[in-house]
């Protein structure tokens, strides 16, 4: 029985690629289903990665983003559509509470379709911009493909992102062109640090619509790298949003189409540039996982910070001032099937804040060991002088990294009466030690002369 | 402020101050007014030798003793430093402590006061300097820790 | 007492046995009354800690019980004035849990399991029986006639004044401390009358005790000094007070150095300075006249005493030079206030806002003491007659009192005490002349030699009342014997109505549960403070931290056991600010202060709907004067007057009142309770605006059933990084408008 059982979990596991973190049942959006076709290999492609799939029209009765007040699907997939609203089911409201349950959701846009005004509220209300316009188009006089754009050159071919900074990771990276036809530009604020651009465009290009008239177009949108073809938010619960400028960019005929950049014949990548942008959406990638947290008094006769030494009593409620501790902390990263040990991007550190009001220690965490599917990183140090109510706080947020906010608070108390030094331990004392004794004893010598003495005279008469 | 070393007064139950008419007669002092503070300070201590009573000197001893002492701890406290400040006075004040209350079994044996403490005996006096001396002790040596 | 008749029965010996066992008696009946007087509260409701500041020692005398008493030394708590903790082991005084704590192992001991909660209610009449007994002794001490000493303890029992502060269920310092008083005074009274060590030495452990239990100990240590001093100027010096001085502040300051609040302080500050400047003096006293008694010359008398003069001034001088440079701290806020009554207002407002510390109003004393406030000057300056040591530690005791008694509501406590004591003696007076069934004989020896002093009298002095030398009825007749008796008996039984009636319907109230009257007189019962906090206790997790005004901190803390930010204690004036701040300051403003603060609920008293008037409106005010004391340019409390100068809730509000956040808070949703634009605040009496406040940063989490307690939960950062305003607006409905026109140069995004 058991090789049965073996085996059937191995063909399953062979037929499952890669999972998402957080659920696979996916909803696709679409209001015209003859259009599913285009997107045939994508949404098959998805199918082969383990989500179950369910395509329902914006106007239809049973969709529903919620169920029994649980989000009814983990990832949400909104194609344009050509009706101006999105229905009742997908006001901006319950796209904000969806996200707010943690569900994520990936926004295709199309300059032919317009955006539905639902769609505008929210990505308004989260601080990305697009034009205001219909119609209007990213376009490139030296990025376009000549093949199938030689005259509007709204096809731009652009090389796969690199790392936004050079301590953020890069999860978009790769070999290759991506063909992005008529995008609708984003342009993110400047408020928000949960936005974090993807694909941007080339320095050469700007936002245009081909219906004004004018040979020069004197007030755009947005120029260059401020405008982003792909934009992603991460909420503080880490739900994911990405922005796609265009649907296009997933459909099939552009998935392994030639193209020409500037005379050179390449062959687009967009199969590839989705498959990851599907990922990290959809929480296959960039997930982090915090394990084990302990904190313990560091007495100081085992300085070993690994695990397989035994560890005092860990996670007490109470410290005192001026003591060693010790803080680690277990952190995995999901890739794609399991968890692996996390490791920071090159310049880029976690850091432990032990804090009170605001941080008296701000710590590198430093990895100190590795198991099979976390790195524990850990760091030790003296609590400070002040008595109170602190937290050991890990807060790790990084672009297209899920948020690390950890929490654990413990009292630092005062020294306890019996944790001051002794008096005869402090040399000054030792003076005023000797006095007292010193009196001590000549007050016994006098007890005992007095006794033995006579007395000054008979004693007093006793009272009647 | 640290009290001065004193000896403690016996004092007759005459209660005004201001009039001066003392009990013994005034012949001697006609004498010693005249001449050099020396000579009454001679006089003075004279006087003490002879007429206190041996047990009573044995008191003024103890005491000038625990004067000594306190004098000692303030010195060193003064030059050195009072670092620990509880040590400091919890020695000071054992020594001033153990002073006034030396000070008031002299006052209480004192054969000149008699008729200022009738209902004390000598060994009921002697019985709470004990007692007094034994909480002194223990709330210093408590708090020097 | 009447002199013994030559009957068989009544021979001396057995008559002073049994008056001995009638005073016994009559003082284990005194105890009684004492003990069931304060009773009212437990019996109309039930047996509850009152108030606010007995719940702490409540919670404290817990702690102490169950994790014993050195953990209770170093007790560091952490669920109070979030996030900087409280040193509470060395920052209280332990006299009074440490006493709960050591009945409750000795009825344990007896295998009599009381619950500690019992016994810290009835502690109080406890100790005031026994502090009718110390007030007995002290009595005795005064005075020769043994009646004064019952009448006394029978008026301390009773009397309104301590009462107030002893009822069941007020577990308070006082409840020990006063009984520690008196019996203090009474030892020193003994040791001084005695000139014994041993008296100096108890009169010392109690004070030592009293040291641990009250912050009020400061008027012993400047009581028995000033006496000294007092008796050493009336040229009174005895080696009696030599002895009885010295032992006491010898012994006495080192055991109340051992306590970790007190400290150093009885060298350092200020308020000790007295009594060791009088322990120097005495020394100085003692020396000369031992000097004295040696040298009978005058003109080393006026030499020595110049140089005690001398020595003197210098050492006063050294005294002050100390205190101005900073090395002897002044007199702190608490105790200066008393000789400067202007002064809290301006500069602590916190300590000018607590109605103990209000002066008193002159009513306050008939409440109090009632017809012993006339009996009071005539028993001192009774005590001119003969003027003993005693008596003028009642003179010294007396005038001290009165004067601080007139400065703060709360000292009327203080003068309780000397006020039972001397009218009784002025009452065991009239009764001692009155109850005497003899009348005394004119001597006829003394008519004789006084003939001649008579007649020259007369012939100096102008004729006298003819009534005083032909009365008419005279003072020994038996008709005026009856009718003062009669009178005085009637007195004392509307004395004992008086203080019933006063306790039973001024001084029995928790506090914690309210009582009202409904229209048909049956009583109804307002508990809305229990019902929030046993919310608070049920449903919040454990760590939930609460900000509420610091009034409630220690209910907060005893009922509901959930951490606060600011309580009762009041000693950190900047975080008692920050709350300030945020309870005054418009939402954006107050919620970085709450979440910088973890603040989970933020609770608030509305009294409105019942016409509370205790409620957090009215003390709004001193919240805005606290905050602007350390920010006065973000809180401003002329922004909450009206142009015209009035504090206005209703449309005429100012917006800074309108947009603070107790404010909101308060009337959140009332408006739904009233028919459209008709809300009425029943307190302030004012019509509320139709259209409510609204909240963006906090959500209503629980209201008490009359609205007295109203808790509100602060959310948590907006999951999209927007500000909650925009948030709840966008939530109801109202999108964001796209900026059609750039105003200015593009701000470009860097990454």
């Amino acid at each position: 029985m058991r090789w049965l059982f073996s085996f059937v979990l191995a063909t399953l596991l062979a037929a499952v690629h890669a999972v998402s973190y957080t659920g696979s049942r996916l909803l696709v959006v679409l209001e015209d289903a003859a259009e599913k076709e285009k997107y045939g290999v994508f949404l098959g492609d998805l199918e082969s990665r383990g989500y179950h799939i369910t395509t329902e029209s914006p106007k239809s009765d049973k969709l529903s983003l919620f169920k029994h007040g649980e989000r009814a699907y983990d990832h949400v997939l909104l194609l344009p559509s050509k009706a101006k609203g999105l229905g009742p089911a997908l006001t901006a409201n319950l796209l904000l509470e969806f996200m707010k349950k943690e569900g994520n959701i990936l926004l295709a846009l199309s300059s032919e379709n317009g955006t539905p005004s639902s769609v505008n509220s929210l990505l308004l209300e989260l601080d990305i911009h697009i034009p205001s316009d219909k119609g209007a188009v990213v376009v490139d006089h030296f990025n376009y493909d000549s093949t199938s754009a030689a005259e509007k050159h709204d096809v731009l071919l652009l090389p796969f992102p690199k790392a936004l900074r050079p301590d953020v990771k890069n999860y978009f990276g790769g070999e290759g062109v991506i063909a992005v036809p008529r995008a609708v530009g984003q342009v993110l604020g400047n408020d928000s640090p949960l936005l974090a651009p993807v694909l941007r465009a080339p320095s050469t290009a700007y936002s245009y619509n081909p219906k004004d008239e004018s040979d020069i177009v004197e007030d755009p949108f947005a120029v260059g790298a401020q405008l982003n073809l792909v934009s992603v938010l991460q909420a503080h619960n880490s739900a994911r949003l990405a922005v796609l400028g265009s649907a296009e960019v997933l459909q099939n005929a552009w998935f392994a189409e030639k193209a020409t950049l500037n005379g050179q014949a390449v062959k687009t990548a967009n199969r590839d540039f989705s498959e990851k942008l599907t990922s990290w959406t959809f929480k296959e990638t960039g997930v982090l996982k915090v394990g084990k947290l302990l904190h313990y008094q560091d007495e100081g006769v085992s300085k070993k910070l690994n695990t397989s030494g035994a560890l005092p009593e860990n996670n007490p409620q109470i410290y005192r001032i001026k003591s060693d501790v010790a803080f680690q902390v277990e952190l995995s990263e999901y890739s794609k099937t399991h968890l692996v040990p996390f490791v920071p991007a090159d310049s880029d550190v976690v850091q432990l804040e032990f804090s009170m009001l605001s941080p008296f220690h701000r710590l590198n965490l430093t990895p100190i060991s590795k198991t099979a599917n976390a790195t524990i990183f850990g760091v030790s140090f003296k609590t400070p002088d002040q008595h109170g109510i602190f937290n050991f706080r890990v807060n790790y947020r990084r672009p297209f990294l899920t948020n690390i906010e950890e929490k654990r608070q413990v009292t630092v108390r005062h020294f306890a009466h019996d944790e001051w030094p002794r008096s005869w331990q402090i040399s000054g004392a030792w003076v005023w030690i000797g006095g007292i004794w010193v009196t001590v004893f000549g007050w016994l010598a006098f007890v005992a002369v007095w006794l033995w003495s006579a007395p000054a005279e008979k004693t007093v008469k006793k009272t009647q | 402020m640290a009290p001065k070393s004193r000896a403690p007064a016996t004092t007759p139950s005459t209660t005004a101050p201001t009039t001066t008419t003392a009990s013994t007669p005034a012949k001697s002092s006609k004498s010693g007014s005249s001449s050099a503070p020396q000579d009454i300070l001679t006089g003075i201590w004279n006087n003490y030798v002879n007429k206190t009573p041996s047990r009573v000197k044995l008191l003024d001893t103890f005491m000038a003793f625990l004067v000594v002492v306190g004098a000692l701890q303030f010195l060193y406290c003064i030059i050195v430093g009072n670092f620990p400040f509880n040590a400091f006075l919890s020695g000071f004040s054992a020594t001033v402590g153990q002073f006034v209350l030396t000070a008031s079994l002299r006052m209480q044996t004192n054969p000149e006061n008699s008729k200022e403490f009738e209902g004390t005996s000598h060994e009921r006096a002697f019985a709470d300097f004990v007692l007094g001396s034994f909480l002194l002790h223990f709330f210093c040596v408590n708090f020097i820790n | 007492m009447a002199v013994a008749e030559s009957e068989s029965v009544f021979t001396p010996a057995t008559s002073r046995n049994t008056r001995g066992m009638l005073r016994v008696i009559i003082l284990a009946l005194i105890a009684a009354a004492a003990v069931s007087s304060r009773l009212f509260s437990v019996i109309r409701f039930e047996s509850i800690i009152h108030e606010f500041d007995p719940w702490f020692n409540f919670r404290a005398t817990k702690y102490l019980v169950q994790n014993g008493f050195y953990s209770f030394w170093d007790w560091f708590d952490d669920r109070t004035w979030h996030p900087l903790g409280r040193v509470t082991g060395g920052t209280l005084y332990p006299g009074l849990m440490v006493t709960s704590g050591v009945i409750y192992h000795a009825l344990r001991f007896l295998t009599l399991p009381v619950d500690i909660r019992n016994i810290c209610v009835l502690l109080a009449p406890g100790f005031s029986g026994l502090t009718a007994l110390a007030t007995y002794l002290l009595t005795s001490e005064m005075v020769t006639s043994p009646s004064a000493g019952l009448l006394a303890a029978a008026f301390m029992g009773i009397t309104p004044g301590y009462i107030s502060r002893s009822v069941a269920g007020s577990y308070d310092n006082e409840a020990i401390a006063i009984f520690l008083l008196v019996f203090t005074f009474f030892l020193w009274i003994k040791a001084v009358k005695n000139g014994s060590m041993f008296w100096g030495a108890l009169t010392a452990l109690f004070y030592g005790y009293m040291v641990s239990a009250w912050g009020g100990y400061v008027f012993i240590t400047n009581l028995l000094p000033l006496h000294a001093f007092v008796l050493i100027c009336m040229g009174r010096y005895s080696a009696r007070l030599y002895v009885s001085y010295t032992s006491w502040y010898a012994l006495g300051t080192l055991a109340s150095m051992q306590i970790p609040f007190v400290g150093f302080l009885p060298i350092r500050s200020s308020e000790h300075m007295s009594s060791l400047g009088v322990f120097g003096l005495i020394q100085l006293v003692a020396f000369v006249d031992y000097v004295r008694a040696q040298l009978p010359s005058k003109q080393f008398q006026t030499l020595l005493r110049a140089i005690v003069l001398f020595v003197f001034v210098v050492a006063f001088g050294g005294l002050v030079l100390l205190t101005v440079s900073g090395v002897i701290a002044p007199w702190t806020g608490r105790f200066y206030s008393l000789w400067d009554t202007g002064y809290a207002k301006i500069h602590i407002p916190i300590i000018a806002s607590v109605s103990e510390h209000q002066p008193t109003a002159w009513p306050a004393f008939f409440f109090d003491l009632s017809m012993m406030i006339w009996l009071f000057p005539a028993g001192v300056y009774m005590c001119f007659k003969r003027l003993t040591d005693e008596q003028v530690f009642i003179v010294i005791y007396a005038v001290l009192a009165s004067y601080f008694a007139g400065v703060m509501v709360r000292l009327m406590l203080t003068l309780t005490p000397i006020v039972c004591v001397a009218s009784a003696m002025a009452f065991s007076q009239i009764l001692d002349t009155y109850l005497d069934t003899k009348t005394p004989k004119v001597d006829s020896k003394e008519t004789g030699s006084s003939d001649a002093a008579k007649v020259a009298a007369a012939a100096v002095l102008p004729d006298g009342l003819r009534s005083t030398r032909k009365p008419v009825v005279g003072i020994y007749s038996y008709a005026s014997k009856l009718t003062v008796v009669g009178a005085s008996a009637v007195y004392l039984l509307l004395f004992v109505l008086h203080c019933t009636w006063v306790t039973s319907n001024a001084y029995s109230s928790p506090s914690v549960v309210l009582a009202s009257r409904l229209p048909d007189g049956s009583q109804h019962i307002i508990d809305d403070y229990r019902e929030a906090y046993y919310w608070l206790r049920q449903n919040t997790p454990d760590n939930a931290k609460i900000m509420s005004w610091w009034d409630y901190g220690y209910q907060i803390g005893g009922m509901a056991d959930r951490p606060t930010l600011v309580d009762n204690n009041t000693w950190n004036n900047t975080h008692i600010a920050t709350v300030g701040k945020a309870m005054s300051s418009r939402e954006e403003v107050s919620y970085p202060i709450m979440r910088q603060h973890e603040v989970d609920y933020v609770l608030v008293v509305f009294g409105g709907l019942l016409g509370y008037s205790g409620d957090d409106i009215n003390k709004f005010l001193w919240m805005v004067r606290i905050a602007e004391g350390i920010w006065p340019e973000e809180v401003k409390e002329r922004n909450f007057f009206t142009p015209r100068g009035e504090y206005r809730v209703d449309e005429e509000a100012t917006p800074t009142m309108k947009n603070s956040l107790m404010y909101k808070m308060s009337y959140y949703n009332y408006n739904s309770l009233f028919p459209a634009g008709q809300a009425q605040d029943r307190v302030r009496g004012a019509r509320l605006p139709a259209q409510g406040p609204e909240l963006s940063t906090i959500e209503e989490a629980f209201t008490s059933e009359n609205w007295i307690i109203r808790i509100y939960k602060v959310k948590d950062l907006d999951n999209f990084g927007r500000d909650h305003q925009s948030a709840t607006s966008f939530e109801k409905g109202h999108k964001k408008k796209r900026t059609a026109k750039r105003k200015g140069p593009r701000v470009l995004r860097v990454d």
